[in-house]
């Protein structure tokens, strides 16, 4: 649960715009990140970092950072000893002994233990006390160095390491290891103040092996060979102040190369690849310039390094002054297809070099800001490289995304605010996930989220112009360079942060203009709009009454209020009109220009001003309107169902010469299968001057009017003769001209057209034979030798063409399939699918497109009955060592078997892939396949829904993915949409309907049991302030003798352990080491001594058999009913938790507790002191349970975690 | 030098297998070839202006003489039996003394050199029946240079030759189809032979030889084999980027006559692989195996 207003980080810092304030007591300056050792073999990392702090409060006796899977051995403030104390409450967000399968339940825990070691809220989950030694000189606000040593041992987020099983050394083999992670995830692999608003200047340091490149943020000031000159030291200098969020790292046996145009900017590849590097980065000096010359603002860093990795966690990963991309981005020249999209993911990653490292933002709620700007900027860039209509064309693909993500989903919000805990002005879109934290959301919605927010950045530039949108930029950046100039200044680093108000306060400075009410429409608030439009000519007052009418009832939509344009092309030319759209005006009158003068022969004025002859005589006699368009420009998030008669849609697609326009023609000729249609989009398709896209688009759309009018077809099937035309020689038209890909344009439509010819189907729903053989004629002719460029991706479509050629297996009552009654056209096309496959293992095609392709066409074959339906071909090539499309592929095809034959089986194998397999990439892609896939949903009933299941699923999300955000919100996509959000209905109902509130004194239904709707409310009627003062009872048994006790024993604990660090080979995921320094002063901080017992998790189960429920005594008498969780007192725990630490340390825990406490150290001393040397070691774990109960750990979910077992050890 | 004598070495085996001198003909062949190359060492080392010699250098050098003699042999053999010959052609001599490192030529000149010392004939006991075939005009007298109990020159008519040409196929569709069909078919035997000596999956379970699909395996690392281009495309990049493309453009027709037909070729020689390459392969191998025969 978010805290209450009280705590000052969490403010809505939207009105009070003084700057930014830190969450911290302290401000960060410097932090060295030292590595001394990696091993590739054991997949560990040995290091220390240490960090320079300004204390900013007289009284700082604590220092949260973020850290998480690293084991920390030692941490030392200004070379004295300080205790500290982990507690990740995010290992396991609910307990396992909970029965409670409850997805609104877990959400919210999630969320309260996400927030509970949020950055942006202060907290952490490494909580280091500042030795007593040192109180005085915090009281002077003096400088405190932070050292930890630390060490991460086969770590499953933040770092991942690539280490192929081959002979040779590490570096012959071309292991390397790199940092990755979504949104703020650095926590993974170093300690430090994980947030993006923490900035301070870095040096880096790594040592490697002698073969190895270690690549990191800033300059490289040297590198250093050890004695024996078998390993280097790298050391890096960053002195532009950075988040560590955005620090990053990749070591590996690279080839470099120094960019030919740019001499700072250096690019890597792993061996081998050097040829693919040059020609993949050849252009990226184009996207420099152009960024720099529109920003009007010099790169902002010293250099720039590109490094191309294998399992990539995301294809492009920007971080300061060095990207991270993945290696299948490469490409050689004979690569047409692949070529847009990597340059696309250059461009993108250093828009983002600008806005998101350089600039970073204030909090999680200013990240449209960056995310919207370099999207914008990025597609300025797209405008420019790939010319207007492919610009024009991205932006409707990206609007149609959005809107019909949020229609189906429910709304994206931009700015959410959190000021005060008020949800009603948000009534929550998403109910099975957070948006309040970054890590908490689907990364569906997180993707919709950038859409959005580039999109909302070009309304604003539509509302102020582009050079005022520049302009802000470049104050933006000035500003912030300014400040990062300013070394010993860190509190002016803060100008390197964007705030929502602050870009705001620009634009307004800049352009004098009130962008408001398009920031709270767009911006404060979610949804789009649906607009009906339709229309009728009134011909006595020559007026067009255009009728626009709104959704804005359904989910994901809203109500918008303000101007609209139309553009109404009519014979004397085309004429836009802004209307008002105000709440109850549906009808708009437009009067019009031009009187239908039909007969006149006149060239007609298009928008453009270009001058076009028509024939006329398809339009409506008394009408002079050509087409409609609502909205042209894309000016508002909307989705435009308009109506106008078929021949004013092909009037459209045939002389509007908007890309956009076009295809929106096209999509609305489908309804029209008329030969008109067919003659128009024929006639698009062969024209030259045509845009590619709207040609291939055609395509398909003449495939399906074809097939509506397969009675009254006549002629060949369509497109046959106009791709002879195109394609084939003039002698031989069934052979297919030798390969030419010099045009794109003609490559791309080449490409195309067959697999949209093979969508057609005859009378009886088959695919005609003539299509076919066409296609298979179009394989056998096909010839590559004399072409410039790889055909790899032409010879995959035309597979995807047999694919789509394929019709259900007309079958004999369950007949198994065999080879004698195989269809003879599925012979052929099986014949060809072998060949392909089997060449491919011969002559591997580029990112093996045809393996692909093969895949999906042999699951069609399954699917439609022609062949048995068996998934082991398909896990075969899913396993890992295959090249990650061809992975994906055969996966998509399991998951699809899993869904059409219903099994356990292969459910199962997914669900272990999606625990063990080693590249985090495609195990976030299972999870995401089965949910757009799912094998059932929560409205259906299934064999394959059981306790069993919920169970997995639940653990898989609980505390099975905890090491990647990705992945376990992935898992909680997939559970709400298998089971939704209340309890599963395959889970046996709950012994008892009824739970006693002891503490409100009333009977609530038992919350596990309430159905969707209600369980909502009931979260929101549970006041978390209410039960604050659940964790304010006075703890009578503290007493100080128990304190000495402790002490002594933790001091000991920690000496054996750091005598046998080195054996410490088994590992427990906790790290939580705790070292603790007899305390003799400060007596307020006693009694969280006791109350810190079970506010830690531990890693020892039998903590759970020993201490009672949490929630005091009172709760025990009504809960025999086991695993019946109370949502009222959960939400208080968490509600204490967040509070700020100061508030904690003064309430001790419930008496009830601390008394179980002492008692289980009590046995717990008698039983080591037997044991102390002989089972050094177990006593050394023994010890760390101990040591951490002593230093107290407010903790959201973690009042739980005490009792329980972590399960992801 | 090496190549008369191996005639001669020859020669004397075949005269030799009838002799009544000793009782055992092996040893009374290996004697005899023996004492001939001993003649052949001594009348060279005469030549190089020695007078005497010692007996073991002399069996030394007959010793060195013998197995390059033999060497020859060897390996002339073994290239006529790579092309499927049993008669070693002048050729595979030729290539056999190139191989070796011998400057093939020098040899015409040496052979005509002026000082050069004539060896006799070996004794032959039994002259071998040659039944007398039909003589057709004269042949051809030997040069100077070639001793005379050397075999007579061929029939005269046995020179003669009718060269034949077929006429190169142009039809732009024929030559299409039967380079598709002609790759389809090397294809599908590749990967049908691949299928065969290697693991397979298939799609039916009740049969495993009708689409055989050559197992899959995975690779220690994938990213390698899906970037990298293959060596033929990287060939072919090499070839496109030096032959225009563009002109192929809309003069499809009648300029490709000629590249079909070297593509044909290329495919029959060399297989998939280095299609392209040799100019004319097709016209080069059949005048040579037009020659030897």
């Amino acid at each position: 649960m978010p805290p209450t207003g009280s705590d000052p980080a969490r403010m809505n810092r939207k009105k009070g715009d003084k700057g930014f304030e830190s969450p911290r007591p302290y401000k960060l300056t410097h932090q060295v990140v030292c590595i001394n050792n990696i091993n590739f073999q054991r997949k560990s990392v040995v290091g220390f970092v240490e960090l320079t702090i300004f204390p900013t409060v007289a009284n700082l006796n604590r220092i949260k950072l973020n850290s998480k899977q690293c084991r920390i051995y030692r941490v030392r403030i200004n070379d004295l000893e300080a205790a500290f104390i982990y507690n990740d409450p995010t290992l396991e967000v609910c307990h396992s002994e909970s029965k409670q399968r409850n997805l609104n339940y877990f959400s919210n825990a999630y969320a309260a233990a996400v927030s509970a070691v949020d950055p942006d809220a202060g907290n952490g989950e490494l909580c280091i006390k500042v030795p007593s030694e040192l109180w005085k000189h915090v009281d002077e606000l003096k400088v405190l160095k932070i050292h930890i040593n630390f060490s991460l041992d086969q770590p499953k987020g933040g770092l991942h390491f690539v280490v192929p099983s081959v002979e040779g050394s590490m570096a012959e083999r071309g292991a390397h290891v790199f940092s990755c992670g979504y949104q703020n995830s650095t926590r993974f692999w170093f300690p430090c103040v994980d947030s993006y608003s923490e900035l301070c200047t870095w040096k880096l340091e790594f040592t490697v092996d002698a073969a190895m490149v270690a690549v990191s943020n800033g300059d490289l000031v040297e590198t250093v060979y050890t004695h024996d000159m078998r390993k280097k030291t790298f050391h890096y200098m960053l002195t532009i102040p950075t988040s560590a969020s955005n620090i990053s790292l990749a070591i590996g046996p690279f080839e470099i190369l120094v960019d030919p145009y740019m001499h700072e900017v250096t690019h890597f590849c792993l061996p081998q690849l050097l040829p693919l590097l040059k020609h993949t980065t050849s252009y990226l000096h184009e996207v420099f310039e152009f960024y720099e010359e529109i920003l009007t603002c010099r790169y902002p860093y010293s250099c720039f390094k590109t490094v191309f990795i294998d399992e990539a966690y995301v294809e492009v990963a920007a971080y300061a002054s060095m990207s991270i991309f993945s290696t299948n981005l490469l490409h050689s020249a004979m690569i047409i297809d692949e070529t847009p999209l990597t340059r696309r993911c250059l461009a993108q990653s250093l828009a983002q070099q600008f806005f998101g490292c350089f600039i970073s933002r204030m909090s999680w709620s200013d990240e449209w800001v960056l995310k919207g700007i370099s999207g914008y900027i990025y597609g300025l860039w797209m405008k420019k490289t790939f010319g207007v209509n492919e610009y024009r064309h991205w932006i409707k693909e990206e609007l149609d995304k959005i809107v019909a993500y949020e229609l189906k989903t429910g709304g994206v919000l931009l700015h959410p605010i959190f000021g005060g805990g008020k949800e009603k002005d948000n009534p929550a879109p998403h109910p099975h996930f957070s948006i309040k934290h970054p890590h908490t959301l689907s990364w569906e919605y997180y993707t919709m989220f950038q859409c959005k927010a580039h999109l909302v950045m070009r309304l604003i530039e539509n509302r102020i112009s582009m050079e005022f949108m520049l302009q802000v930029f470049n104050k933006l950046l000035s500003l912030a360079s300014t400040a990062s100039s300013q070394k010993f200044q860190s509190h002016m680093w803060s100008q390197m942060l964007v705030s929502t108000s602050g870009f705001l306060k620009s634009i307004s400075n800049v352009s004098g203009k009130d962008i408001q009410p398009l920031i709270k429409q767009w911006v404060d608030q979610s949804g789009v709009v649906k607009f009906y439009g339709s229309f009728a000519f009134n011909r006595k007052r020559n007026v067009l009454e255009l009728e626009i009418k709104q959704d804005y009832t359904s989910p994901g939509t809203q109500k918008y209020v303000g101007p609209l344009k139309v553009t109404v092309q009519e014979l004397d030319g085309s004429f836009n009109h802004t209307l008002q759209i105000e709440e109850n005006s549906l009808k708009h009158d437009i009067p019009c220009h031009s009187k239908s003068r039909r007969n006149k022969k006149k060239k007609i004025p298009l928008m453009n001003g270009e001058e076009v002859d028509m024939d006329l005589s398809a339009m409506d006699a008394d009408s002079p309107l050509l087409w409609i368009r609502i909205d042209p420009d894309m000016a508002v998030l909307r989705k435009v169902d308009s109506e106008q008669a078929d021949f004013m849609w092909q009037y459209q697609l045939r002389y509007e010469r908007d890309v956009v326009a076009q295809q929106e023609a096209i999509s609305a000729l489908e309804r029209f299968p008329t030969p008109a249609s067919r003659l128009a989009l024929t006639d698009v398709l062969e024209q030259e001057q045509c845009f590619y896209r709207v040609r291939m688009a055609a395509c398909f759309c003449l495939a399906k009017i074809a097939n509506s009018m397969v009675s009254t077809w006549t002629g060949p099937p369509a497109m046959k003769s106009l791709f002879t035309r195109m394609f084939c020689c003039k002698t031989c038209p069934n052979i297919v001209k030798t390969n030419n890909f010099m045009s794109f344009q003609s490559y791309f439509l080449q490409k195309t057209m067959p697999v949209a010819m093979a969508l057609l189907r005859d009378v009886h729903n088959l695919c005609p034979k003539e299509v076919l053989t066409f296609i298979l004629d179009l394989i056998k002719y096909n010839d590559n030798r004399k072409n410039k460029f790889s055909d790899n991706y032409y010879r995959a479509e035309m597979i995807d063409a047999l694919a789509n050629s394929v019709t259900p297996a007309v079958s004999v009552n369950n007949e198994v399939r065999t080879l004698d009654n195989l269809n003879p056209d599925v012979r052929l096309i099986l014949e060809e699918i072998t060949r392909f496959l089997n060449m491919e293992k011969l002559l591997p095609s580029y990112r093996h497109t045809i393996t692909v392709s093969c895949l999906r066409a042999i699951r069609v074959l399954q699917k439609n009955g022609h062949v048995p339906s068996d998934p082991s071909l398909f896990k075969s090539y899913a396993e890992y060592g295959h090249f990650v499309d061809i992975r994906i592929a055969a996966l998509e095809a399991v998951v699809d078997y899993t869904k059409v034959d219903r099994s356990y089986e292969e459910l199962q194998w997914l669900l272990t892939m999606v625990q063990n397999d080693p590249v985090p990439y495609v195990r976030h892609k299972i999870l995401n396949m089965l949910t757009k896939n799912p094998p059932f949903t929560k409205s259906m009933e299934s064999p394959l829904c059981n306790e069993a299941l919920v169970d997995q699923l639940w653990k898989l999300m609980n505390s099975g993915t905890s090491h990647d955000w990705r992945l376990r919100c992935g898992a909680v996509d997939l559970y709400f949409t298998l089971f939704g959000l209340s309890r599963p209905s395959c889970l046996p109902l709950p012994e008892l309907g009824l739970v006693l509130n002891l503490k409100e004194k009333k009977a609530v239904l038992n919350p596990t049991i309430i159905p969707e709707a209600i369980a909502g409310n009931q979260e929101a009627a549970v006041n978390p302030s209410s039960h604050t003062q659940l964790v304010g009872f006075q703890n009578p048994f503290s007493s100080s003798q128990d304190e000495e006790e402790i002490d002594m024993d933790t001091v000991h604990d920690s000496q054996a352990f750091i005598s046998h660090h080195l054996n410490m080979l088994e590992r427990p995921s906790t790290p939580g080491l705790s070292k603790y320094r007899p305390a003799n002063s400060r007596s307020a901080l006693i009694p969280q001594h006791s109350a810190g017992c079970d506010g830690t998790p531990t890693t020892k189960p039998q903590w759970n058999m020993e201490l009672p429920r949490k929630g005091t005594g009172i709760h025990v008498s009504v809960s025999h009913l086991e695993g019946k969780e109370q949502p009222p007192l959960e939400m208080s725990v968490h509600a204490a938790a967040a509070a700020p630490l100061s508030v904690f340390g003064k309430e001790p825990a419930s008496s009830k507790h601390s008394e179980h406490h002492h008692h289980h150290h009590h046995e717990h001393k008698k039983k080591k002191k037997k044991h102390k040397h002989k089972h050094k070691h177990k006593h050394r774990r023994d010890g760390r349970e101990r040591g951490r109960g002593p230093l107290a750990f407010p903790s959201p979910a973690g009042g739980r975690s005490a009792r329980s077992p972590s399960l992801s050890d | 030098m090496a190549d008369a004598a191996a005639t001669a070495g020859a020669a004397g085996s075949g005269t030799r297998s009838g002799s009544k001198q000793s009782t055992n003909p092996a040893d009374n062949y290996h004697l005899a070839r023996r004492r001939t190359l001993q003649v052949v060492v001594s009348s060279l080392l005469t030549e190089a202006g020695f007078e005497s010699a010692e007996k073991a250098s002399v069996e030394t050098l007959t010793e060195m003489l013998q197995s390059y003699i033999s060497e020859i042999g060897r390996s002339a053999k073994s290239y006529c039996e790579h092309t499927a010959r049993t008669q070693p052609t002048l050729s595979d001599i030729v290539v056999t003394l190139v191989e070796m490192g011998f400057n093939v030529d020098t040899l015409p000149a040496y052979a005509k050199r002026s000082q050069r010392m004539v060896i006799t004939a070996p004794p032959v006991t039994n002259q071998p029946v040659t039944p007398k075939a039909l003589t057709a005009g004269q042949n051809r007298p030997h040069p100077p240079h070639i001793p005379s109990h050397f075999p007579e020159f061929p029939d005269p008519h046995t020179y003669i030759k009718t060269p034949t040409y077929r006429e190169p196929v142009s039809d732009y569709q024929v030559l299409r189809e039967k380079a598709a069909s002609q790759r389809r078919d090397v294809e599908r035997a590749l990967t049908r032979f691949m299928a065969k000596t290697g693991e397979t999956q298939s799609l039916f379970k009740d049969d495993v030889s009708t689409f055989p699909l050559i197992a899959a395996r995975p690779f220690t690392i994938p990213y390698l084999t899906a970037l990298l281009p293959s060596e033929l495309e990287m060939q072919q990049m090499e070839e496109t980027d030096s032959s225009e493309q563009d002109e192929q453009t809309d003069t499809e027709n009648l300029p490709l006559h000629i590249s079909p037909v070297r593509r044909q070729g290329a495919s029959q020689g060399c297989g998939e692989g280095t299609a392209g390459k040799v100019a004319h392969p097709g016209r080069q191998g059949k005048k040579a195996s037009g020659g030897g025969e």
